[in-house]
C-alpha cells in the first residue's frame, strides 16, 4: 500500500512544497551555521593569542631587567599557581630549565604541539609562541586549545542534529500534509466515481472546517444537485409530454377514423376533417410553446432587449383584454402609473403578461374582478396581477410554474399547462422576481422587476463577443 | 399574382405550390439560394417566399443581396423555428414578413395577398373608403353614411388595416401583428371581442354588415355586392 501511495504523495503539490522548503531552510541554517563557526572559532583564536603574546612580552620584560635565574623563578611560579597557560624556558644547548609543556617546539613563532600518545593521560593539543630572549635562551608560552576544538564539534554536532530533526520534521509533515490533501481529492474522485457509476445522489462528504476543500465540496455538491435537478425536470418534462400529447393524438386518430368510415357522407366528413385539423393545432401549439419555453430558458438572446415603455406596454395588453374579460363575464381593472421605463424585449413581455391575463380570466368564474397594475416603489417596479377567482391552494403554487402542471380543478379547461411555465422563463430572461400570494379570496401574482433592470445595468447583458457567437452559432444550427 | 418560393424541402415547396395554383396563382420554386438569386433579381415576381435555411446561400444573405441589388419586391420569410430573435433578424435584412412553419395555407395565402398587392411606396393617402363607411386617417373620424361613428383607438387601427386590405382576408395573427404588436398566439378571444364590437358600432341604425368572417381565415372588409 505505502509503496504504492509514496510515490504519488512525492508527486503531490503539497510535498513537493514541503521538500523545497525544507531544502531552502538546509542551506540557510547551514550558511548561517558556518558563519557563526568561523566567527566564533576566530574570536576564540584571537583571545588565545592575545593572552600567550601578553604573557610573553611580560616574561621577556623580567627577564631583560631580572636576568635569567629570576625568569626561571617567575616561571616555576606561574606553572604552579597559574595554570591555565603552560611555559618552557630552554637554554642555548636545548636544555629545558624550567616549565610544563609537555614538549620543546621545534621553530620559533607560532606553533602547535600534541602530547605524546601515552594511553593514560588525556591527549592535550597547544597552542605555543617560541622566542629568543637572549644568549640563547627560548621562552615557548602555550594554551590548551582541546576545550576548544571541542566547542568547535560541540556546535557542528549540534547544527548537524538540528538539521536533520528538522528535515525529518518537514518532510514527515509535507508527507502528511500531502496525505490529507489526497484523501479531500480522493473522496471527490470516488464521488465523481460512484455518480457515473448511476448512483446519481453520491455528494461530496464535508467535514464542517469551512476551509478551501470543504467550499469546494459544497460548490461541487451544489452543482451535483443542479444537474440532478435538471435531469429529473427533463425526464419529468419529456413523461409529461408524451402524456400531454396522447389525449390530441388519440382524438385525432379517432377522427380520421371516423371520417374515413364516413367517407361517402360529405358534409359530415367535413366537420370530422375540421375536428382533427383543430387537434393537429393543438399538439403543434403544446410543441411550439415547449420550443419558446427552451429558446427562452436558453437565455443567450438579448437581441430583441431594447428600452421600452413598459406603462404603455401595460396599457395595451389591458386594454387588449379588457373587451375579452367584458365578454367572459369578467371584469379587467388596470392601474397603471405612466412613463415607467425598462430594458427588455417587448414581445416576451407582452406575451407573459398576456399569458397571467388568459389564467386570470380562464380560471375564474363569471363575475371575477381581475386587477392589472404597475407602479413604482422605491427603486423597483411592482407589477400585479390580482382576481378575486378560487385562488391558489399555498401548497400548489411553487409548481404552477412546471412545465405541464395543471390544478386538479382545471384539468377539464383546455389548455396545455405551459402559460405559466412560459411566463416563469421570461421573468427568469427578465431578471423578474415572481411571487404568488392569496389575494382573499383569489390569486395575487407579483412581478418585480429588479432595480437595475430599468436602468444601464441590463445593457451589459447584451450579447457580447462570446454570446453573439453562440447565436450565431444557434443560427447556423438547422 | 406571380410568386417565387424558395425552399429546399420539397414537400412544404409542394405544398405552398399547389395552393397557389389552385387560387390561379403562377408559382415557381427553387430549392438553392443561388437560383432563387438570379430568378429573383431577373424576374418581376409581386412576392418571394423565402425559407431562412437554405442550401447555397442562407435565407438572410440572400434577401440582403436582393435588396442590395435594388429589387423591392416583397419577402416573406419561412423559418420552421419560432426562434425569439428571428422575426426582427427577417425584418432587418430587409423582409417584410414572417411566418413560423407550421402554418396554414390560408395563413400564407393571406399574407402573400396583402404583400402582393402593397404598393411599392406607401401613397400618402388620408381617406379610406369602403361603400357608405369612411375613415379620415388625419382627423381619425369615421363616418357611416351620414352617421359618425365614435371608435376607439385600437378600434380604429384595426378599422384601418382591414380598411387598407379592403377585399382581401386578413388573418387573426396579421391583426393582433398589426393592430397590437403581439407576435404569439392569445388564448384569449382578442380579435373576435374586437371585431364584434368593431362590428356592432359600424352597424348602428341597421347598416349592412361590411366585415365579413371567412371560415377558418379570418376576416375580410368589403363593400356589399
Amino acid at each position: 500500500m505505502s509503496f504504492v501511495r509514496l510515490p504519488r504523495i512525492m508527486r503531490t503539490a503539497s510535498f513537493g512544497l514541503a521538500a523545497l522548503y525544507a531544502l531552502l531552510f538546509s542551506v540557510s541554517v547551514l550558511l548561517l551555521g558556518a558563519v557563526v563557526y568561523w566567527t566564533v572559532q576566530a574570536s576564540l583564536d584571537r583571545q588565545v593569542t592575545d593572552r600567550i603574546d601578553a604573557e610573553i612580552d611580560l616574561l621577556q620584560q623580567e627577564f631583560r631587567s631580572e636576568g635569567l635565574q629570576d625568569l626561571v623563578r617567575e616561571v616555576n611560579e606561574r606553572t604552579a599557581y597559574f595554570p591555565a597557560l603552560s611555559y618552557l624556558v630552554v637554554d642555548a644547548n636545548g636544555n629545558r630549565l624550567t616549565g610544563n609543556l609537555p614538549k620543546i617546539p621545534r621553530n620559533l613563532g607560532w606553533s602547535d604541539i600534541e602530547t605524546e600518545d601515552t594511553g593514560s593521560a588525556v591527549e592535550k593539543q597547544f597552542r605555543v609562541r617560541s622566542v629568543v630572549l637572549g644568549d640563547g635562551v627560548r621562552l615557548s608560552v602555550g594554551d590548551d586549545v582541546g576545550p576548544l576544538e571541542e566547542i568547535q564539534e560541540a556546535f557542528l554536532e549540534a547544527l548537524g542534529s538540528v538539521l536533520l530533526v528538522f528535515l525529518l520534521l518537514t518532510l514527515s509533515g509535507g508527507l502528511l500534509l500531502s496525505r490529507g490533501f489526497l484523501s479531500r481529492v480522493d473522496e471527490i474522485t470516488q464521488t465523481a466515481e460512484a455518480i457515473i457509476e448511476g448512483k446519481l445522489s453520491s455528494r461530496v462528504p464535508l467535514r464542517g472546517t469551512d476551509d478551501h476543500f470543504d467550499r469546494l465540496s459544497r460548490t461541487l455538491n451544489r452543482m451535483l444537485d443542479r444537474i440532478n435537478a435538471l435531469v429529473e425536470s427533463l425526464s419529468h418534462v419529456s413523461a409529461e409530454i408524451a402524456h400531454a400529447l396522447r389525449t390530441p393524438l388519440g382524438r385525432l386518430r379517432q377522427k380520421l377514423e371516423a371520417a374515413r368510415a364516413d367517407a361517402t357522407r360529405s358534409g359530415q366528413n367535413e366537420t370530422l376533417i375540421d375536428a382533427a385539423v383543430a387537434e393537429t393545432d393543438t399538439i403543434l401549439d403544446t410543441f411550439s410553446a415547449l420550443l419558446r419555453i427552451a429558446q427562452i430558458e436558453a437565455a443567450t438572446r438579448y437581441r430583441g432587449f431594447r428600452q421600452l415603455d413598459l406603462s404603455a406596454l401595460f396599457n395595451t395588453v389591458a386594454d387588449a383584454y379588457s373587451t375579452a374579460a367584458e365578454d367572459e363575464g369578467k371584469q379587467l381593472v388596470a392601474e397603471v402609473e405612466p412613463g415607467l421605463l425598462i430594458w427588455g424585449d417587448r414581445d416576451l413581455l407582452a406575451e407573459m403578461l398576456a399569458n397571467l391575463l388568459d389564467n386570470a380570466i380562464r380560471h375564474t368564474p363569471k363575475g371575477t374582478r381581475i386587477e392589472l397594475s404597475l407602479k413604482k416603489q422605491g427603486s423597483k417596479l411592482l407589477a400585479s396581477v390580482a382576481d378575486s377567482g378560487p385562488g391558489i391552494p399555498a401548497e400548489d403554487r411553487k409548481n404552477v410554474f412546471r412545465r405541464f402542471y395543471r390544478l386538479e380543478r382545471s384539468r377539464t379547461t383546455p389548455g396545455n399547462g405551459l402559460g405559466l411555465a412560459l411566463v416563469a422563463a421570461v421573468a427568469e430572461l427578465h431578471c423578474i422576481e415572481l411571487r404568488l400570494d392569496d389575494n382573499a379570496p383569489g390569486l395575487r401574482i407579483t412581478l418585480a422587476f429588479e432595480a437595475h433592470q430599468t436602468e444601464e445595468q441590463t445593457l451589459s447583458k447584451q450579447p457580447g463577443d462570446e454570446s453573439a457567437r453562440i447565436v450565431r452559432a444557434v443560427s447556423n444550427w438547422r | 399574382m406571380r410568386v417565387l418560393i424558395v425552399e429546399d424541402d420539397a414537400e412544404t415547396a409542394a405544398y405552398i405550390v399547389d395552393g397557389l395554383k389552385q387560387g390561379g396563382h403562377v408559382a415557381d420554386h427553387v430549392a438553392d439560394g443561388r437560383d432563387a438569386l438570379f430568378l429573383a433579381t431577373s424576374n418581376p415576381y409581386d412576392v418571394i417566399v423565402v425559407d431562412r435555411m437554405l442550401p447555397g446561400l442562407e435565407g438572410l444573405a440572400l434577401v440582403k443581396t436582393i435588396r442590395g441589388s435594388g429589387v423591392q419586391t416583397p419577402v416573406l420569410f419561412l423559418t420552421a423555428r419560432g426562434g425569439i430573435d428571428d422575426r426582427v433578424a427577417g425584418l432587418d435584412a430587409g423582409g417584410d414578413d414572417y411566418l413560423v412553419k407550421p402554418f396554414a395555407f390560408s395563413e400564407l395565402n393571406a399574407r402573400l395577398a396583402a404583400l402582393a398587392r402593397r404598393p411599392p411606396l406607401a401613397q400618402a393617402e388620408t381617406r379610406l373608403r369602403v361603400a357608405d363607411l369612411e375613415i379620415d386617417l388625419l382627423s381619425r373620424r369615421v363616418k357611416r353614411g351620414a352617421l359618425n361613428i365614435d371608435l376607439q383607438p385600437r378600434e380604429f387601427r384595426l378599422l384601418e388595416y382591414l380598411m387598407r386590405n379592403v377585399d382581401r382576408v386578413v388573418t387573426r395573427t396579421m391583426l393582433l401583428e398589426h393592430v397590437w404588436e403581439f407576435h404569439f398566439d392569445p388564448k384569449t378571444k382578442i380579435v373576435e371581442t374586437h371585431i364584434s364590437r368593431l362590428r356592432s358600432k359600424l352597424n348602428q341604425g341597421a347598416a349592412r354588415e361590411l366585415i365579413h368572417t371567412v371560415r377558418g381565415s379570418g376576416y375580410v372588409i368589403r363593400a356589399p355586392s
